[in-house]
């Protein structure tokens, strides 16, 4: 029989043991309630941070066209024959498929391309030429036959530079008749309405088309691949740096 | 593993955080780009483009802000320090996500301090999750306890 001390050792150790389930059960509650605000609270603001992150995304492509200065002092004095840039006497030919909606060409067209054209093309150790290889979206097909139609008044390379130095967000619908109009003006396109004529021709779908196929039989499948090609061979680049375009020509010149 | 084990583990997670971040910064600042090991172009193509920056800030000043607040709510004791650095780092991480989703799928560039920093987020994450489960609560379980 217990005591009288047991019993109430007994009510006690009953006592602590209920209070200590109703601690754990409010402790449970209190994860699941404000886990869940945290949560859903979390999910908000990642969102607000994705929608502001496409909107600021979206500030490339405005018609407020800049770099065309820069573009138009870095060609300057560098023959340009429809496609094809500095002297067609050349021994070596830089083929560059590139796709104008890509951040990647945008950069090698940035970083790469202005000492490629003072110390390779303007000496004439190399001409270039830009292929649209159009892998991004249908806004780089706009973008191509736009550069192709600038081409017709001669401002081919003027174009698809400053076109790059106003590139916006992918497949984003920046490539606006506004847009083009800006940057084709920029780029010094003399007749307007004759550029937006020409871009419209049903045989640049045809000629964008050819270039896939050239690009599919070199094995490209990304952009800007490069083809360097000399009397001493050929050498295929993906984003090269300089360094790896001036030892392709030396190879290959 | 104890609270005061996580709490220092993500403290010092976060403080290596801060310094990704404000490399990162300090390189955008300077109209670079931080410095790809091995000389890879992906680091330079990430800080050129588009998504580098949001609302005229750059992502990686962003960063140092949530890296230090989640200094502060690693330390903080408490379930509102667990809740906070819970929160904090789900949004850390869900961002880190949608950041890493545009390297590989928009921007076509993997930048290693981007992928550093998304590793330490997660790191962080995962260890803020096992106290907020843990130790929510642990001082009312004591005082029950406790009697």
């Amino acid at each position: 029989m217990a005591t009288n001390k047991e019993r109430r050792e007994q009510a006690r150790e009953e006592r602590r043991r209920a209070e200590a389930e109703a601690a754990e059960a409010e402790r449970k509650k209190r994860l699941i309630q404000f886990g869940a605000v945290a949560f859903f609270a979390a999910l908000v603001v990642v969102a607000v941070l994705i929608v502001v992150s496409q909107s600021g995304s979206d500030s490339g492509g405005d018609t407020a066209i800049e770099g065309a200065e820069r573009v138009d002092a870095g060609l300057s004095g560098v023959p340009q024959d429809g496609t094809t840039l500095g002297d067609p006497k050349a021994a070596v030919t830089i083929t560059e498929y590139g796709d104008l909606q890509c951040p990647v060409c945008a950069a090698f067209s940035e970083q790469v391309l202005p000492d490629l054209i003072s110390e390779e093309v303007k000496p004439g150790n190399a001409q270039l030429e830009f292929k649209n290889f159009n892998i991004i979206g249908p806004e780089s097909d706009d973008a191509a036959k736009a550069s192709l139609a600038a081409a017709e008044q001669g401002r081919y390379w003027q174009f698809i530079e400053v076109f790059y130095a106003n590139q916006g967000a992918e497949n984003s619908g920046y490539v606006t008749d506004d847009f083009l109009e800006a940057v084709a003006t920029a780029a010094g396109v003399a007749d307007i309405d004759q550029f937006n004529s020409d871009r419209e021709d049903p045989a640049l779908d045809k000629e964008l088309a050819a270039v896939q196929s050239e690009a599919s039989s070199l094995g490209l499948n990304s952009t800007p691949s490069l083809v360097v090609d000399g009397p001493n061979g050929t050498k295929t680049l993906v984003s090269p740096t300089l360094d790896d375009l001036q030892q392709a020509i030396g190879e290959v010149g | 593993m104890t609270e005061r084990t996580i709490q220092r583990t993500g403290a010092a997670l976060a403080l290596v955080g801060v310094g990704i971040a404000t490399y990162i910064s300090i390189a955008d600042a300077g109209g670079g780009a931080p410095a790809c090991i091995a000389g890879g172009h992906g680091c330079q193509t990430v800080a050129d483009s588009s998504y580098a920056h949001m609302g005229g800030v750059a992502v990686s000043v962003i960063g140092i802000g949530g890296y230090v607040s989640l200094l502060v709510a690693m330390l903080w004791p408490g379930d509102a320090g667990r809740f906070a650095a819970a929160s904090l780092s789900l949004i850390g991480f869900g961002f880190s996500i949608y950041l890493t989703y545009l390297e590989l799928a928009v921007i076509d560039a993997i930048c290693q301090w981007c992928v550093a920093s998304a590793v330490v987020i997660t790191a962080i994450f995962a260890l803020s999750v096992t106290r907020l489960i843990r130790f929510t609560g642990a001082e009312l379980a004591a005082q029950g306890r406790g009697g």
